[in-house]
């Protein structure tokens, strides 16, 4: 069979197989869970949500001004004669006697007064609301427009910090010419039935629609409010596109790894690698049609919210992503509570990775390391470059096709159904990527591969210490680049170590350095080459790529670095392998900071 | 059912969970999460509450004022976190985008006592975290205007709202709700979700292995087997939520009512987890189970929420120590509701188990 052919035959198979099975016993309960979850939550939108009802206890002498905080279940409110509430004070977080407010001096009775203003303010709202004459109750309306500004990846440099301007007393002066703007008109565009309207919107509104606003556009009186409407912008809007887009992608992701996992439970796939196949058309047959509905998913998510269908271009390197991790943990766990821990663990890191760089939205370079940061531009009309494109999405492709390609080889028998440990599996698919002809290129080749899970890693670490004060971010960035690339080079060796422990002698040990140190500094030189240009101009890119500067020294010392780890290898055997990663990491360290910081050595 | 051959099998579970390891993951989890504590803790009180926010800064912002001169000054005035520059409209926008000021207010020449509105204009960063903590900052202000506003204009309202004096504004306690109504409900019953998910590994894995016929040709009967499993599942509930709560204390987090609170953790618990042996036994394949299971967990979380007086808003209540007496009964309730399940489960593994060995084979 031709390997298109068999693909397909794979594809179609499994797709009966998953979606019979699945359809048949599942489909009626979650068709009846649908019914219930649409009725529970109606319920819950009446009924309302009961987390924190009763945290407070207020004390109040007046019915009228218990009115106040009727509303709200946080507060147990007791209405008493004056003196009984004073002499029973200790009792309450609030007392209210005679229109004034006594509040616990606890943490607890500043929070209860937090709740109490907010309240208040509602309250009185509700009394100008009332008012025949609109602009006595309202008389201040405000327009609130943004203004886009990005800021300069180095600016953390010079020591500013994101959150605060560098200093207020000044005044400012603006760093070119400004051009004109049209001032606003003073009177309000929008008819006085029309605000109330507004504001009886308002009142009503679910606290949700905070959250649903940003994917849908708002009314004609978007952007009018008055000072108590004034609700600051969600700053991490990003998170809803998480739920509302990676989701669903992770959940058909589980699909696909419990269907690889199935294959290895009581060596179910037997049959299916004894057929005339390659293992890359099991592999690729097999996600084909999870690939396809995660599409589906997405392409219809995208259409019900109205945005443009280009979003789904940076979803495909998500997909794929997601796709080659489910077959590696489905490949390599050995129990299903070992699958459930693993993809928990997993699908923690991805969402963190997806997520953690939108909070920078502003400072463009960081931001776009994730491409759900091309969703949130696409969906705010402002789309994104071919360049961005890559930048953004290059890692995932690469880490997606050296995982498939990793999976593919290891998609054998002895691989899928012996019954090691979590670590020592993957060992086995490390090593099962060293051809036994050829070591050295292969280990060439290996360490090469690994760039861009190296990259990925040290972007999460970028992003986390990204905006720590200076000295410090730059120390614990160091330390964790080293740390990461030296796990990464010592890999392929710790796997053939333990695999051939024969092959670890001084003479393979030093060739074997020296083509791994090679193969990252060519792999590091064309990733980076493809992508980062901006990043590698500041302090953090050069601690993370310092690599770029001088040839020889860097490959000296990766050469360094391994042959550090694989002397403790070779001396101590496998125990001996942490001490030797963290001997080799403060060694790499050393040597970053040192050209970072000049002459410290 | 036996005891002993229940002990037996939790305990056979038990060396499994710490013989794969599996237990270091969850813990590697928790301390990956630990790690952005700081900034979760910032985000996710930025999603509950955004004007908590405030708190955050210490620092003053600029803030550039065009237009009219209004009384609106001298609210500016009366902060010390913000500083006012009076420039020109386009001058101002052009510091805004660079960042030299943090937000600009145009005010109208507008009377404060016109028939109209006084409109005015507000220009923020967009999509910031600065943002809201000015939007935050500028409220406030605007709010002390239109007070003063509503003062020129009293004589045009026909009533009032009743007078409150709060007392001087001391630091506002912005994460209390956040800790209490949210992080503590949710981290003390993360182990019993947790531990109804693996009771379902559990059991799927015996069908699916086909490892029942071995275990059950020992003297060890299918309901034996099934509620040891239960056992392990339930034994690491209180175990897991009881270091959470070691844990909040240890940072400063007092948490009332321990005992009752791990006694109503408990509960809901093995109510979770016989929920998730019950759909195992139904399908006895892990895909469909687990995915039965967490749709079915959502509906069971948001009904709960809806309930007053639910488990979750008891441990809120115990733990800031304005629960009622009324939780003894509740927690009776559930654990009734609970030993019923139980009873249900038991039934049914029964039949399960007497009927179908042979499909099960």
């Amino acid at each position: 069979m031709s390997l298109a052919s068999s693909i397909r035959t794979i594809a179609v198979w499994e797709m009966n197989r998953s979606m019979t099975t699945m359809g048949r016993n599942v489909l009626p309960l979650a068709v009846g869970l649908l019914v219930l979850l649409v009725l529970v939550t109606v319920f819950a939108a009446e009924s309302g949500v009961h987390m924190q009802d009763g945290i407070y206890r207020i004390g109040i002498d007046e019915p009228e001004v218990a009115r106040i905080v009727a509303p709200d279940n946080r507060f147990t409110v007791e209405v008493a004669d004056g003196p009984a509430l004073w002499s029973n004070r200790f009792a309450y977080d609030i007392v209210i006697l005679r229109g004034e407010v006594y509040a616990a001096d606890t943490g607890k009775g500043r929070a209860a007064l937090t709740a109490l203003k907010r309240d208040y303010e509602a309250y009185a709202s509700q009394i100008a609301a009332e008012q025949p004459d609109l602009f006595a109750g309202y008389p201040l309306w405000i327009d609130l427009q943004y203004v886009k500004s990005e800021i300069d990846f180095l600016a953390t440099q010079s020591g500013q910090q994101i959150g605060a301007p560098a200093d207020a007393r000044e005044p400012p002066i603006p760093s070119g010419p400004a051009e004109a703007v049209t001032l606003p008109p003073s009177a309000i565009q929008v008819s006085e039935d029309d605000l109330r309207q507004h504001l009886a919107g308002m009142e009503s509104d679910h606290p949700l629609s905070r959250y649903t606003g940003i994917i849908s556009g708002g009314s004609a009186t978007d952007g009018l409010r008055t000072p108590s409407q004034l609700s600051p912008p969600l700053p991490y809007d990003a998170l809803i596109l998480v739920f509302v887009f990676i989701f669903p992608l992770y959940f058909t992701s589980q699909f696909f790894m419990m269907s690889v996992m199935n294959e290895r439970v009581g060596r179910a796939g037997e049959a299916l690698l004894a057929a005339p196949v390659r293992p890359s058309a099991i592999v690729i047959g097999k996600a084909i049609p999870y690939l396809a509905i995660m599409l589906l998913v997405s392409a219809a998510i995208t259409l019900f919210i109205g945005a443009p269908l280009a979003i789904l271009l940076p979803l495909i390197p998500v997909i794929l992503f997601f796709l080659a991790n489910a077959l590696i943990i489905g490949m390599a766990a050995r129990s299903f509570k070992e699958l459930s821990f693993v993809s928990i663990f997993f699908s923690t890191l991805a969402t963190s990775y997806l997520f953690f760089p939108t909070v920078f939205a502003n400072t463009h370079v960081v931001s776009i390391i994730s491409p759900l940061t091309l969703v949130i531009l696409e969906l705010q009309g402002e789309g994104f470059t071919a360049a961005e494109y890559v930048y953004s999405t290059a890692l995932f492709f690469a880490t997606s096709a050296v995982l498939f390609y990793a999976g593919t080889i290891n998609f054998r028998e002895e691989r899928l159904f012996s019954e090691k440990s979590l670590t020592s599996r993957l060992t086995d698919f490390i090593a099962g990527a060293i051809g036994r002809g050829r070591p050295h290129l292969s280990l060439f080749l290996l360490s090469a591969f690994t760039i861009p899970f190296v990259f990925m890693a040290q972007m999460m670490t970028l992003v986390l210490f990204f905006n720590i004060p200076m000295p410090l971010s730059l120390v614990l960035l160091t330390v964790s680049a080293a740390f990461i690339e030296e796990v990464a080079k010592s890999a392929g060796l710790y796997a053939i170590a333990s695999e051939r422990p024969g092959f670890l002698t001084a003479k393979n040990l030093l060739i074997g350095a020296a083509v791994i140190g090679l193969g990252f500094l060519a792999g590091e030189k064309l990733l980076l080459f493809a992508t980062l240009s901006q990043i590698t101009e500041s302090v953090f890119g050069s601690v993370l790529f310092l690599s770029l500067q001088v040839l020889w020294m860097p490959l000296l010392l990766h050469i360094a670095g391994v042959l550090i780890t694989g002397t403790f290898l070779l001396a101590g055997g496998k125990r001996a392998y942490v001490p030797g990663l963290v001997v080799a990491s403060v060694v790499h360290s050393l040597y970053n900071l040192h050209f970072l910081l000049g002459g410290l050595l | 059912m036996n005891a002993r051959y229940i002990g037996l099998i939790a305990k056979k579970e038990f060396l499994g969970l710490s013989s794969e390891k599996t237990i270091i993951f969850a813990v590697l989890l928790q301390v990956f999460i630990a790690m952005f504590s700081s900034f979760l803790m910032v985000g996710l009180t930025a999603m509950y509450d955004p004007e908590a926010l405030e708190g955050y800064s210490t620092v003053a912002y600029g803030v550039g004022y065009a237009g009219a001169d209004s009384a609106l000054i001298d609210e500016f005035e009366k902060r010390d976190d913000l500083v006012l520059h009076r420039m020109d409209l386009s001058a101002a926008l052009r510091a805004l985008r660079d960042r030299k000021v943090a937000a600009v207010v145009y005010v109208p020449d507008t009377p404060p006592d016109a028939e109209g509105p006084v409109a005015i204009t507000l220009y923020l960063i967009q999509n910031d975290l600065q943002s809201s903590v000015i939007n935050v900052k500028v409220k406030e202000v605007l709010q002390g205007y239109e007070r003063e506003l509503r003062e020129v204009r009293a004589d045009r309202m026909v009533s009032f709202p009743v007078g409150l004096n709060f007392p001087g504004t001391g630091d506002a306690e912005s994460f209390y709700e956040f800790v209490y109504g949210l992080l503590l409900p949710l981290l003390v019953l993360l182990p019993a979700v947790i531990s109804a998910a693996l009771i379902i590994d559990l059991i799927t894995e015996e069908y699916q292995r086909q490892t029942l016929d071995t275990l059950l040709s020992t003297p060890v009967t299918f309901n034996e087997m099934i509620f040891g499993k239960i056992a392990a599942c339930w034994a690491i509930v209180p175990v897991q939520a009881g270091a959470w709560i070691l844990l909040l204390e240890a940072n400063g987090i007092a948490v009332g009512n321990p005992v009752p609170i791990l006694l109503h953790v408990s509960a809901a618990g093995l109510f979770l987890i016989l929920l998730g042996a019950a759909t195992a036994l139904h399908y006895r394949e892990r895909t469909s189970a687990q995915f039965v299971f967490s749709t079915g967990l959502v509906v069971v979380f948001l009904l709960v929420m809806a309930i007053p007086y639910n488990p979750l808003n008891l441990v809120v209540r115990l733990a800031v120590e304005t629960a009622d007496p009324v939780h003894w009964p509740i927690l009776l309730l559930v654990s009734g509701a609970t030993v019923l399940l139980a009873l249900a489960v038991a039934a049914y593994g029964r039949r399960v188990g007497e009927v179908s060995p042979a499909t099960a084979r």
